[in-house]
């Protein structure tokens, strides 16, 4: 069998301003994870901060801990996981200059 | 779902996991969400390639995932017969609607049969409990889930297309457990028009988007299936997961839902009319989609499962 993959678009031309979450996402199927953040629009002078999170249940929620998501203005970031357990969420807060971004979220899973 | 003796000698009995379904003559696809999505996505909207040109009604219908029905309480239930099951998930606002879907076309104009077994439940956040319990009126008595009044409803429908150019239909059936105040309903209902799409909104036939529920065009647009009232086991908890026996026989030359059957209430629909568009539409020739849905009516969100489905033919 060859290992199964599942590509989750959690945010789809989503538009943030301040802090946020993303939906919770079951991955206890799944051995590797990739998170990727794709700046679609940005107002003038304002970032983008991530932080990915872990969950034992879906409803409590704490910082993964091996790093974090920095993006300022359009374009495309990643970053791995791996012993995630069994749910991921990110959360997000914009920085800079008061303003807001447009961001697709994909979440790449993999056995 | 007979269960006599004879019925061993039936070939669906060859393989465990098919021995809980009573599949037409032959299968088309049985998919066992132990083993991944088996090609149930996202519904979304139509565009060109441009997010903005989604009509906002049509944008957010959420991933599916593979569940194991984890709680905080009790830890992974499971699903029937191994871990995973496959999950929608509304967010957690008022009328939100998430629905996955499965693509096919169809080889002949007969029968479709589709099986499942299913189960749904409001998200159980303490958090939100204490925060909901205000509006819950009536003493917790120890026996019925406040949670219960939380979750509002889930739909099965499919989306056919006859030939190159129609006619086009969707047969729609919906349990619709509670209203959006909280009053159980507990009953299976269908729509009375069309779903309106994305063609009827870009050429002016329907409002744009100010309606609550994708499926129809108002909220009043649905009737109770006769003889369809039916609670189902949500259970005291909303942690306690118990799975409901669905079969569901169509017909693709009559373009009529033949019968729609729950555990134990097997529901004649022979009689009750699928609306069909207006107007022609291309691109979707012998179309045969399935999709299924689940909604809230209060900022929970709800949650439907499907432990596997099996869709059967006559052809």
């Amino acid at each position: 069998m060859l290992r199964r993959s599942f590509t989750a678009v959690l945010e789809k031309g989503s538009t943030f301003r301040g802090d946020f979450c993303t939906e919770p996402y079951e991955t206890g199927w799944a051995r590797e994870a990739r998170w990727f953040v794709r700046v679609l629009s940005a107002d003038e002078g304002v970032g983008l901060h991530l932080v990915p999170q872990v969950s034992p249940d879906g409803a409590e929620w704490c910082d993964e801990g091996s790093g974090s998501l920095r993006l300022q203005g359009v374009g495309l970031v990643s970053m791995p996981l791996v012993n995630f357990g069994s749910w991921l969420r990110l959360r997000g807060t914009t920085s800079g200059r008061a303003g807001s971004v447009t961001v697709l979220i994909y979440l790449a899973l993999k056995e | 779902m007979a269960s006599s003796p004879q019925n061993l000698d039936r070939w669906s009995h060859w393989d465990l996991r098919l021995s809980k379904y009573n599949p037409l003559s032959r299968i088309l696809y049985f998919d066992d969400f132990d083993e991944g999505m088996n090609g149930w996505c996202e519904l979304v909207g139509n565009h060109t390639g441009d997010l903005d040109q989604i009509r906002p009604i049509a944008k957010d219908f959420r991933p599916p995932q593979l569940s194991s029905c984890t709680f905080f309480d009790i830890g992974t239930h499971g699903s029937v017969d191994g871990t995973y099951s496959l999950k929608l998930a509304t967010r957690p606002q008022r009328n939100h609607l998430a629905i996955a879907i499965k693509r096919m076309t169809y080889a002949a104009r007969g029968l479709v049969q589709f099986e499942t077994y299913v189960t749904f439940k409001s998200e159980l956040i303490p958090q939100a409990e204490r925060a909901l319990r205000s509006e819950d009126g009536p003493r917790w008595d120890g026996n019925v889930a406040p949670s219960e009044r939380h979750f509002g409803e889930f739909t099965f429908s499919n989306d056919i297309c006859v030939g190159e150019t129609g006619p086009r239909c969707h047969g729609v059936v919906r349990y619709r457990n509670a209203d959006p105040d909280g009053n159980l309903v507990q009953k299976w209902v269908y729509p009375t028009s069309v779903e309106p799409t994305t063609k009827m909104d870009r050429l002016g036939l329907v409002e744009r988007d100010t309606r609550p529920d994708f499926f129809v065009a108002s909220p009043a647009d649905w009737r109770e299936i006769p003889g369809g009232r039916q609670p189902l086991c949500f259970n005291e908890t909303a942690s306690k997961v118990n799975w409901h026996y669905v079969r569901w026989l169509f017909d693709l030359e009559s373009l009529r839902t033949l019968e729609f059957q729950c555990n134990d209430l097997c529901m004649d629909m022979r009689d009750v009319a699928v609306p069909t568009y207006d107007e022609e539409y291309r691109s979707i020739a012998n179309l045969l989609n399935l999709y299924i849905a689940v909604r809230t009516h209060v900022n929970v969100r709800n949650l439907l499962y499907l432990d596997s489905a099996l869709v059967s033919v006559d052809w």
